[in-house]
């Protein structure tokens, strides 16, 4: 165990080969030695070996699925889960007087590490109009002083309430149940920021929201595609199934404008030969495309695709399928045939010699899966590059069938729940009915606010109070400066936090910090040891329970912070049993199960070892959409243009960072060692814009308004990312996405494709010249 | 129009796939079997057929099957064993037929197999059940399959397993449950415009 730094850690940028293999050996000692930094061998022990296990912990690192009871290794984690349940369960505390010791300027100047180090809240905490520091409050008046800003609100569309995916199922009904029954649906979530696009596209074409594979389906594909997305660091665990895949015969094509480490080779660190041989082989083909150039290489394929029917007819195509379950297909194929080489090869970077052959290696494959994350869904035509996917799948009948299906790949561990138990936005009537009828009153009807409106709200002083259940908003959200300005608006801004981020930092009038136990530690309430339930990517619900003492004797639970809320705020009306829904969370699902579709016998069948699967309609052969059929879609042709002189940038996380935390300045895969202010280009491009390996520049982005936005004093790290492209962390340059900048249909922000310049800082510096 | 490169494209493996329609029942007998066996039952097809599909339960009756879990309707994870052995693998179902027919594959690569089974009404008013199997083992299994020995004894197991199935629904009377879906090419028909499996939440997941 280390005390938290008192002072940031001052590093300088060294700069090695990327890594050409992911986890092995160095995976294990890394995740080791920051546990053991962060609390005591016994924690650690306890930790991992009740992490991802029936009865214990749901990792809070990513949302993939846990294999059957039974099938799961004694180490069911991975290097970046290890590092962030150990994060969680250190031993460093924040206590009142590190708040008078830092006040709230001089926190805002500190980095997201350093106020990530500093350790566990352990006490409620409140900034009062015209403090500079925070103080302490008791949970009651904490409570109160919210309570009593909600309830002078002029009406409840004032107030916002945002989910971060950490949140449990029981703690996500009860926040939407809270927001509905005061009278607004202003529900923003971080889903709104990562797969939204993956949302709308998929319940368009097929009628679910939600992915149609499972581990099983993954472990026997003949081909998957792994598109805009990065395993090896944003969810390790999915190496372990590719593994599998590839032992199983199938093959994996990789499309991504960076070449990551684990996209190439996987040194299983629990299997001998990924301790003391080369590992597996990941991508057989690696497409190096350029950002936002997946819609037209789908475009391609299918073209391709149809020209093979048309070569060999009722041997490509799966017409069973198409005929009997789809509509569309003659308009989507019009289209599809239009299609110009000349712009794929701009728009993705590639030959057509490179498609091709990845079109042989799907007309030798039966079974085809699809798996994307943010490389895709972050780009303003990322609902159109999802539906392109699907038209794909459903060529060649890839969906519904063993071994086939759409896999978005979703990163916080309950974000996927979090939407399954009403937070969002747009619910619909049939869901707001069943409320109705459950807890009888009237939930408002009117769409609320999702995350980028809430800022436009926020920034026009028509919301005025902003409640976060978990999370770190600011630091996740576009337009850095914009968002915070926004926070700074509110009358009351209130967190519900484990940790401290900077969006403690960001302070409205009145600022309250409620701290609230993690997932590692015991629950336990009125009627006994709670536990809580989440929903992974794969739709498998389950259990997760804590077994450390918590942090502090004063931590709530997140459901009972909002039951105390709720029941300061709405008094007793409606009528709800806010109390009995604090000491026994089974009465919450008792509720969930008369109002989720698909829930039914919540309780019962969650208490099962491994919880149980949510059925998706499309492999029960049922497409939920407005037409009834799975839909091809015409999509119009995207070419990501930079203007000379810039390029296309796209913002990722490191491997050692998890969301908006960065636990080091190192990214070990692609060898940046000691900063995370690099930008990574291209070597061409370097040449080309007169820049080198080590040059200080800003990074300037350019909207359509003409409005700029500038990241200062990035280096240059001479980096195989795809011609034209750049790559920088997230989140030091969301500063560079214009919160107008978002996704079409979705809403999303565009953290991918963002055109910016680098100007030399030296330029910066120069005066002004007539 | 298809490219002038066609020709060096790869040739499509529609495996598993059907050229005809989506309508009637698709039969596919395997005609290189590995074993048939077949067990009169003395109940009703409709009720040899419903407990059939209750996969979860062949463990009750069985002497090799330990666990069956259905993933989803074409879908199921068998455990298999004897004494301390165990063998788990997955299977797809890819066609069936209510009252008729099922045939399924497993989606393993080694050993690969795929087998089927025949529901046909007998004159007394039982059931004929017929099951066939292939089995594809790779390596050194494949040559230790290859003997006359072990073909006799797979049929031995499988006409064992048979009886044993006889026994238990004969013995049960009636079915303890149905699945009455229809499946073509590994995937579900329906006829109903929204089956109770499907209402599960729609609404977009960011």
């Amino acid at each position: 165990m280390q005390n938290p730094p008192g002072e940031e850690p001052e590093t300088t940028l060294s700069v090695t080969p990327p890594k050409k293999w992911a986890a092995g050996v160095p995976a294990v000692v890394h995740a080791l030695e920051y546990s053991l930094e962060q609390t005591s061998p016994r924690k650690t022990g306890v930790d991992l070996l009740t992490m991802n296990q029936v009865g214990g912990i749901d990792c809070p690192g990513c949302a993939w699925a846990d294999p059957p009871p039974g099938r799961r290794h004694r180490n069911e984690y991975c290097e970046n889960g290890a590092k962030h349940i150990n994060d969680e369960a250190t031993t460093r505390r924040i206590t009142a007087d590190f708040f008078r010791e830092h006040s709230v300027a001089d926190l805002a100047g500190r980095s997201d590490m350093w106020l990530n180090q500093q350790g566990r809240l352990t006490e409620p905490m409140i900034k009062r109009p015209g403090s500079e520091h925070y103080e302490p409050i008791r949970w009651n008046d904490a409570l109160g002083v919210l309570a009593q800003e909600l309830k002078a609100l002029a009406s409840p569309d004032e107030a916002v309430f945002y989910t971060s995916g950490r949140a449990s199922n029981e703690a996500a009904f009860v926040l939407q149940l809270f927001a509905r029954a005061f009278g607004t649906n202003n529900l923003p979530d971080c889903s709104n920021m990562c797969h939204e696009s993956s949302g709308f596209a998929l319940s368009e074409t097929l009628g679910t929201g939600k992915g149609t594979v499972s581990l099983d389906d993954l472990h026997h594909a003949d081909l998957i595609f792994l598109v805009g997305q990065n395993p090896g660091t944003n969810h390790p665990r999915q190496l372990s199934a590719l593994e599998e895949a590839k032992r199983n015969g199938g093959r994996i094509v990789a499309v991504n404008p960076l070449p990551e480490a684990g996209l190439r080779r996987f040194k299983n660190p629990q299997k001998p030969r990924g301790v003391v041989g080369r590992g597996t082989q990941i991508a057989d083909r690696f497409l190096h495309i350029k950002p936002g150039g997946d819609l037209a290489l789908f475009q391609a394929l299918n073209r391709l695709l149809l020209e093979a029917e048309d070569a060999r007819p009722g041997t490509v195509l799966d017409h069973d399928f198409i005929d009997a379950h789809t509509t569309g297909f003659e308009e989507f194929a019009r289209h599809a045939r239009t299609l110009d080489w000349e712009d794929v090869h701009t728009a993705t970077g590639l030959t057509r010699e490179e498609i091709e052959k990845v079109r042989d290696e799907v007309l030798t494959s039966e079974r085809v899966i699809v798996c994307w994350a943010m490389g895709i869904t972050q780009h303003k035509h990322g609902v159109p590059t999802i539906r392109e996917i699907v038209n794909f799948l459903m060529l060649r009948g890839n969906l519904g069938r063993a071994g086939t299906g759409a896999c978005p790949v979703r990163g916080h561990s309950n974000v996927q729940g979090d939407r399954t138990m009403g937070i969002w936005e747009q619910m619909p009537d049939t869901f707001l009915d069943a409320l109705q009828k459950e807890f009888g009153f009237d939930p408002p009807r009117p769409h609320g606010l999702d995350s980028v409106n809430s800022i436009k709200a926020m920034r026009e002083g028509r919301v005025k109070v902003f409640l976060a259940l978990a999370g770190n908003f600011v630091r996740a959200a576009p337009d850095s400066e914009v968002t915070e300005e926004a926070l700074r608006s509110c009358r009351l801004t209130a967190h519900i936090s484990t940790k401290l981020n900077r969006s403690h930092t960001v302070c409205g009038d009145t600022a309250l910090i409620l701290p609230t136990l993690g997932r590692t530690e015991r629950d336990v309430q009125a009627d006994g040891e709670q536990f809580v339930t989440v929903e992974n990517s794969m739709s498998e619900v389950h259990t997760s329970q804590g077994r450390l003492e918590p942090a502090s004797p004063l931590l709530l639970s997140e459901v009972a912070i909002l039951c105390r809320l709720a029941r300061r705020t709405l008094g007793g009306k409606p009528d709800i049993p806010w109390s009995t829904f604090e000491g026994d969370y089974g009465t919450i699902r008792d509720r969930i199960s008369r109002v989720v579709p698909g829930f039914h016998d919540f309780n019962a069948r969650v208490a099962r070892p491994g919880g149980f699967q949510l059925p998706n309609p499309v492999n029960e052969g049922v497409f939920n959409n407005k037409v009834g059929k799975a839909l091809f879609t015409r999509n119009e042709r995207v070419v990501p243009r930079a203007p000379e002189g810039h390029l296309l940038l796209q913002t990722l996380r490191s491997h050692d960072q998890w969301n908006t935390v960065p636990y080091s300045n190192n990214d070990r895969y692609r060898g940046i060692h000691g900063s995370r202010h690099v930008v990574l280009v291209n070597p061409a491009d370097l040449t080309e814009l007169g820049l080198a390996q080590g040059d200080h520049v800003d990074l300037v982005s350019v909207w359509a308004d003409g409005s700029e936005r500038r990241a200062e004093n990035f280096e240059v790290v001479s980096y195989p990312a795809a011609k034209g492209s750049a790559a920088a962390y997230y989140p030091e340059t969301n500063v560079l996405v214009p919160l107008d900048s978002v996704a079409d249909i979705s809403n999303q922000p565009t953290s991918k494709g963002i055109v910016v310049r680098l100007e030399p800082t030296s330029d910066r510096a120069r005066p002004v010249t007539a | 129009m298809a490219h002038e490169d066609d020709s060096r494209q790869a040739v499509p493996n529609p495996r598993g796939r059907r050229a005809d329609g989506d309508g009637g029942t698709r039969r596919r007998p395997l005609r290189e079997r590995h074993v048939e066996e077949t067990v009169e039952v003395a109940v009703p097809v409709r009720t040899a057929y419903n407990q059939w599909t209750q996969f979860k339960t062949f463990p009750r009756f069985s002497t090799v099957v330990r666990g069956v879990e259905q993933v989803r309707p074409t879908v199921t994870v068998w455990s298999i064993g004897y004494g301390p052995l165990r063998h788990r693998f997955p299977v797809e179902i890819v066609e069936q037929d209510p009252d008729a027919y099922l045939a399924w594959r497993g989606l393993e690569q080694n050993p690969s197999h795929q087998g089927e089974v025949e529901f046909m009404p007998t004159e007394s008013g039982g059931t004929a059940i017929t099951v066939r199997m292939l089995l594809e083992p790779r390596g050194g299994a494949r040559l230790l399959t290859r003997s006359t020995g072990a073909a006799r004894l797979t049929s031995r197991l499988v006409n064992a397993e048979l009886v044993n199935f006889k026994q238990f629904i004969e013995g049960l009377g009636q079915e303890g449950g149905a699945w009455r879906g229809t499946i073509r090419n590994g995937r579900v028909q329906h006829d109903h415009p929204e089956p109770p499996r499907s209402r599960v939440a729609q609404w977009p997941v960011g």
